[in-house]
């Protein structure tokens, strides 16, 4: 299987082991992640507050550089699958939004032909690969860790847009780190927000709601999952703004993923976690 | 004591008939003030004056001011639980972001969401991915990072008018 692999800003600048172990796992699935020439910013969760044309063009762009590759988008970034999910529903459904949009992007001699899906990179796991095929994948399994997953919000919201599981009861994070062996616990505010992009209007709110989930999920787990940046680096920087001793180890999906299929922790990019994951290590079968 | 009736002013319904005009701000005056919004929100827990059904209530008013000065608009983390629980589907989300969009008409814009529009256009990502970067990323095992094709980031948003809006090159 093949994609078009839309890493998104924040991850190819910032998070090197969440790109990293997400390129091992899938490969280790026989899924090709290819990457996309000339692609961009998709526009940010901002754009589109700000002038809805500008957002769509800019998503626009980068999914018809997908559909001249002739494959469907994976993402790893909930933000731009926010973007790109919702530009390429609205396009695909009206005709006169998409000429507009194709007007807009003639210079770039691009145009949105509405030929291409987008799919999250977990949806992707749990739609074209299937759980099982993951769980066969697994050969070295955690052994008593306790996972508290976080989906983030635009993996799944707007409901009605993304189309994908019910954001009050989501179920695809929760399969995965069953899938490890890991135990995947319930928390009190699971489904609650990051509060992620107030930290450049209110940096102190953002600090605040990370760490009320940081202290929740350490009363159930031993770490927590992210399947997006920006939660990502929310709930590790929290613990620095306001710990003398950040404890609560954030992992990005695929990294527990890798590990349990048996790659090694530079394989995944584990030392390049803020907060040190190396316990998780010490939870797996031999 | 004699209750005087809450008038709009002319201005002021202009200014709701711009908010109701933008995309997906259509229902706001289906709203029944429940509180649904407010009750729901990870920054009104936090913040006292960010009050998701008040947003709605000034915007019915058409309050301009008190709504578009200061940071207000700009504190909504866009994480749509009050777009999912709304029973009216007034959806305030939406009606926040019609706020920001009209504010930025008026040339109001936050300085960091300011700096993230600028930064798109002039790197083409939202953090800059150069020679230096890709040098860590060939460390850390992965490709150099796909290279933007700025000329047409820019040229997408010359033509849509924001570079112009934000007061960027």
């Amino acid at each position: 299987m093949k994609y078009a692999f839309f890493v998104g800003c924040t991850v190819l600048s910032r998070l090197p082991g969440y790109e990293k172990s997400a390129r091992r796992v899938a490969e280790r699935l026989g899924v090709e992640l290819l990457d996309m020439p000339g692609s961009s910013c998709c526009g940010t969760t901002y754009m589109e507050t700000l002038d809805r044309k500008t957002a769509l063009s800019l998503a626009a762009r980068n999914i018809a550089i997908a559909e001249e590759m002739g494959l469907d988008i994976v993402t790893v970034c909930n933000g731009c699958t926010e973007n790109l999910t919702k530009t390429n529903k609205a396009l695909k459904e009206d005709s006169v939004l998409r000429s507009e949009v194709n007007e807009i992007l003639k210079e770039t001699g691009k145009q949105f032909k509405g030929t291409v899906e987008v799919k999250h990179y977990v949806r992707m796991l749990k739609e074209d690969i299937g759980l099982d095929k993951v769980k066969g994948a697994i050969a070295k399994p955690f052994k008593g860790l306790k996972v508290g997953s976080h989906y983030g919000c635009h993996l799944l919201k707007p409901s009605d847009e993304m189309l994908f599981e019910d954001p009050n009861d989501p179920k695809v994070l929760d399969d995965l780190i069953r899938a490890t062996g890991a135990e995947s616990v319930d928390y009190p505010g699971k489904s609650e927000c990051c509060a992620g992009p107030v930290m450049g209007i209110r940096e102190k709110v953002t600090w605040d709601v990370g760490m009320d989930k940081v202290e929740t999920v350490k009363k159930f787990a031993h770490a927590m999952a992210t399947c997006c940046p920006f939660c990502y680096i929310t709930y590790e920087r929290c613990q620095f703004m306001t710990e003398t001793n950040p404890n609560l180890p954030v992992v990005h999906i695929p990294q527990l993923l890798g590990l349990a299929m048996g790659m090694t922790a530079e394989d995944v990019g584990l030392g390049l976690n803020k907060v040190d994951a190396s316990a998780l290590l010490a939870k797996q079968e031999a | 004591m004699e209750q005087t009736e809450i008038r709009i002013t002319a201005e002021g319904k202009e200014f709701r008939n711009n908010v109701m005009a933008t995309h997906g701000a259509d229902k706001l005056m289906q709203c029944y003030q429940c509180g649904t919004c407010t009750s729901d929100c990870p920054v009104a827990k936090r913040v006292p004056e960010f009050r998701p059904r008040n947003i709605a209530r000034l915007a019915i008013y058409g309050q301009k001011e008190r709504l578009l000065d200061g940071d207000l608009v700009w504190l909504c983390a866009g994480c749509y639980t009050c777009y999912e629980r709304c029973p009216q589907k007034v959806h305030v989300s939406e009606i926040i972001s019609a706020l920001r969009q009209l504010a930025l008409i008026d040339g109001k814009i936050h300085p960091t969401i300011k700096s993230i529009v600028t930064t798109i256009s002039r790197l083409g990502y939202i953090s800059e991915i150069g020679e230096f970067e890709n040098e860590m990323r060939v460390e850390d095992g992965l490709p150099p990072a796909p290279t933007p094709a700025t000329e047409e980031i820019k040229a997408i948003m010359k033509k849509t008018g924001i570079l112009g809006r934000v007061g960027g090159a």
